[in-house]
């Protein structure tokens, strides 16, 4: 066991930092519409030419690189389906490109990325399918920092023969965990920033008590999900998946509120760049819903109840 | 970064997996107290005695005195194996994680031969003087004082919630030796016999098992000098660098994560039906264990690279803390009016899991440091 970076790894991760510096990160997704963004097709060529989105080796079931990518790109806010590419669609057996959406057997509604996709995935209980969604597929107002769009009804057809269902669910667990734990950290960092700036009572609120205890629970949040996310990702377990995904659920919950509280106003203003990482965490936590309640798949998977 | 076990680590957890397959079959039975009664200290002194024989008491130990150099990864399979069996060491456990370190780090010549060997066979039990009832999470206002008296030194106070106090044979003794001095500065460390006169004992009845703790009432009880470990006055730091020694502690989490799984097989054996609650609950549980579990790793992996300590290992401790009490919710959810019987499951972890964020330092107290080294919040 080994929890520092490799030189490859440092170096993956040194580069794709460079690239999300110059092409990511709150100014961008402002840029796209901040928490109604459109979706990023300029990253992601960027990435893909980089190599970035390819980085899982098809047929190994160590996706660690992979998620370590993701961690960055989702911690600097891209409007981007890279986690699917990243952590789900190598496991599918088949070569898909351009953006993809992935959602339960039966949907309809919104999704993310369902309007700018070129891809539907979609996981049923027993089968995987990938299907073209409808153009029709209205990008719908949705204000949580995510290209949404509308699905009415599913297409048939394009069932993926021997599909192992259930990895597909567990990579689309750890993919859902890993960009929480990417915005949490981005809504965690900010927010320690800010109660160490601000002051109030001739002292930084960041020294009071009951604000230092409220971060302190959810950076211990975080950090479970982070690494539970990324053993996950290493070992492919789908118990350790289920339980990343349900870690970062529970902790979107305290991030969520928390950085809120404790930027007071300020947290509240569009300007800011705050809610650019909570609100994306109400859309994933909604998605991570879909491929089953997050701690019930957790004793499932351990019990089978 | 990666998460394999080494070959090594693999094997030795499978050859210990083995043995206690055959030496305790099930779950220790002596685990339902969670804090020794002396019977639970019987079994344990030869079940110590066992895995001293098979060199796993202190294996992390310099063989000098009886070890065999195993890695931090090997204590740590050691830990999970022994705390999801329900710490069949019993207070033997804080012996060789700690106390027998302190010695080996801070003894003279003669204290290590005098200490280790009887640690190192399983011999002996040990207690823990630190606590007094005006000194529980602020230490370092503790006031028991000894004052020198020739080759000795004559203690006086009281110290409280000390766990194994009616069985221990020696205890780890923290006194004022300087009360002039900063607070912290005028602290030592006294290796006490338990046979001391002037030294009485008292149980504190507690809520989780029979004789949870015991006060000491010490008047004029005579220390040798000799039994100093380490210089006087220096004590704070002997302890400190005594405790984080472990870094994190117990592996509660290993326990914990043994209490729910049998809780939730005990439903299901017995074809009870596990509700959509509980089974929430259970999933909340089981992924507390998780977390604290691959945060302690965390913490393993840093000791094993010989990093100073970091505060990695507060970010463990409070996911511990938490998935103690997460099991104890869902071990209530499952089992229903069960809890009303004494002795369920999930009587004895909602006991345990109050005892998890104060004993052995406070939820709080690691939330504090959490604040300050790990997000560098401002003090106060
Ligand atoms: C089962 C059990 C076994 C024990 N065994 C031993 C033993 O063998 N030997 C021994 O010496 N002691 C032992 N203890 C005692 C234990 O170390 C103390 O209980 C602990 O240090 C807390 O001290 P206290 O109980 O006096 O609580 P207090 O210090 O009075 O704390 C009460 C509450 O106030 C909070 N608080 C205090 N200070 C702060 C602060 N600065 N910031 C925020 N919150 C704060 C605490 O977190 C806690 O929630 C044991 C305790 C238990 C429960």
């Amino acid at each position: 066991m080994d929890f520092t970076l490799n030189a490859h790894q440092e170096a993956v991760l040194d580069a794709v930092g460079t690239l999300l510096s110059r092409h990511a990160g709150p100014a961008r997704l402002h840029g796209l519409g901040g928490d109604e963004p459109g979706y990023d097709h300029d990253l992601d060529k960027r990435l893909a030419e980089a190599g970035f989105l390819d980085i899982a080796e098809p047929g190994s079931i160590c996706r660690l690189d992979a998620a370590l990518v993701l961690e960055a790109i989702a911690g600097s806010l891209a409007s981007s389906a890279a986690g699917w590419r990243l952590l789900v669609v190598p496991t599918l057996g088949v070569d898909v490109d351009g953006p993809v959406a992935v959602v339960p057997e039966g949907h309809s509604g919104p999704a993310r990325f369902a309007a700018d996709a070129d891809t539907l995935v979609v996981i049923g209980d027993d089968h995987v399918r990938l299907v073209r969604p409808d153009r029709g597929a209205a990008r719908i107002r949705s204000r949580l920092g995510w290209p949404v769009g509308d699905l009415n009804g599913l297409p048939a057809g394009g069932v993926i023969h021997d599909a192992p269902v259930s990895e597909v669910r567990s990579w689309a667990r750890v993919a859902v965990a890993t960009e929480m734990v990417g915005a949490m950290q981005f809504a965690l960092d900010i927010t320690v920033q800010h109660v160490s700036d601000r002051r109030q009572f001739d002292r930084a609120i960041g020294s009071f008590q009951a604000v230092q205890h409220g971060l302190a629970e959810c950076a211990v949040a975080v950090e479970g999900a982070r690494w539970l996310a990324l053993e996950a990702a290493f070992t492919g377990s789908a118990g350790t998946a289920a339980a990343a995904l349900a870690q970062a659920s529970e902790a979107s919950k305290l991030i969520f509120r928390r950085t809120h509280q404790y930027h007071g106003a300020m947290g509240f203003t569009r300007e800011y760049d705050l809610h650019l990482a909570t609100l994306r965490l109400l859309a994933l936590r909604s998605e991570a819903g879909s491929l089953g309640r997050p701690a019930a798949a957790c004793a499932r998977e351990h019990w089978g109840i | 970064m990666e998460f394999d076990w080494a070959e090594e680590d693999l094997s030795y957890r499978s050859e210990l997996q083995a043995f206690l397959a055959e030496e305790l079959p099930g779950r220790w039975e002596g685990a339902t107290a969670v804090l020794g009664s002396a019977d639970n200290a019987e079994y344990s002194r030869r079940f110590a005695g066992l895995l001293a024989e098979k060199g796993w008491l202190t294996p992390h130990w310099p063989t000098e005195w009886g070890g065999t150099g195993a890695t931090p990864w090997m204590l740590a399979v050691l830990g999970e194996e022994l705390w999801s069996r329900g710490e069949p060491r019993g207070p033997q456990y804080m012996n060789v994680n700690w106390i027998g370190p302190s010695i080996m780090a801070h003894g003279t010549v003669e204290q290590c031969q005098r200490y280790l060997p009887p640690i190192a066979a399983g011999d002996v039990i040990w207690c823990q003087g630190f606590s007094e009832p005006e000194a529980g999470t602020d230490l370092a206002s503790l006031q028991t004082r000894a004052v020198r008296d020739g080759d000795d030194y004559v203690v006086n106070g009281s110290k409280i919630w000390t766990s194994y106090g009616d069985i221990a044979d020696h205890c780890y003794l923290l006194v004022r030796t300087d009360p002039r001095a900063e607070r912290h500065r005028g602290i030592s460390v006294l290796l006490m016999a338990m046979d001391s006169p002037g030294l009485v004992v008292r149980p504190i009845p507690g809520m989780v098992g029979e004789h949870s703790f015991t006060e000491l009432f010490l008047t004029d009880v005579r220390i040798p000098v000799a039994n100093r470990l380490g210089p006087e006055n220096e004590g704070w730091n002997v302890v400190r660098e005594a405790l984080s020694f472990e870094r994190v502690g117990a592996p509660r989490w290993a326990r914990a994560a043994l209490v729910l799984d049998e809780t939730v097989r005990g439903a299901l054996e017995q074809g009870r039906s596990i509700d959509p609650m509980a089974v929430e609950a259970v999933g909340l549980a089981k992924t507390a264990c998780e977390a604290a579990r691959v945060l302690c790793y965390r913490v393993i992996d840093e000791r094993a690279r010989d990093l100073p300590p970091s505060p990695h290992a507060n970010v463990a401790r409070v996911a511990m803390v938490q998935a103690e009490r997460l099991v104890a919710d869902a071990c209530a959810a499952i089992e229903g009016n069960e809890i009303m019987r004494y002795g369920s499951d999930s009587d004895l972890q909602m006991r345990k899991s109050l005892a998890a964020g104060v004993a052995a330092g406070t939820y709080e107290v690691q939330l504090n440091l959490v604040s300050r080294r790990h997000l560098r919040l401002p003090k106060g």
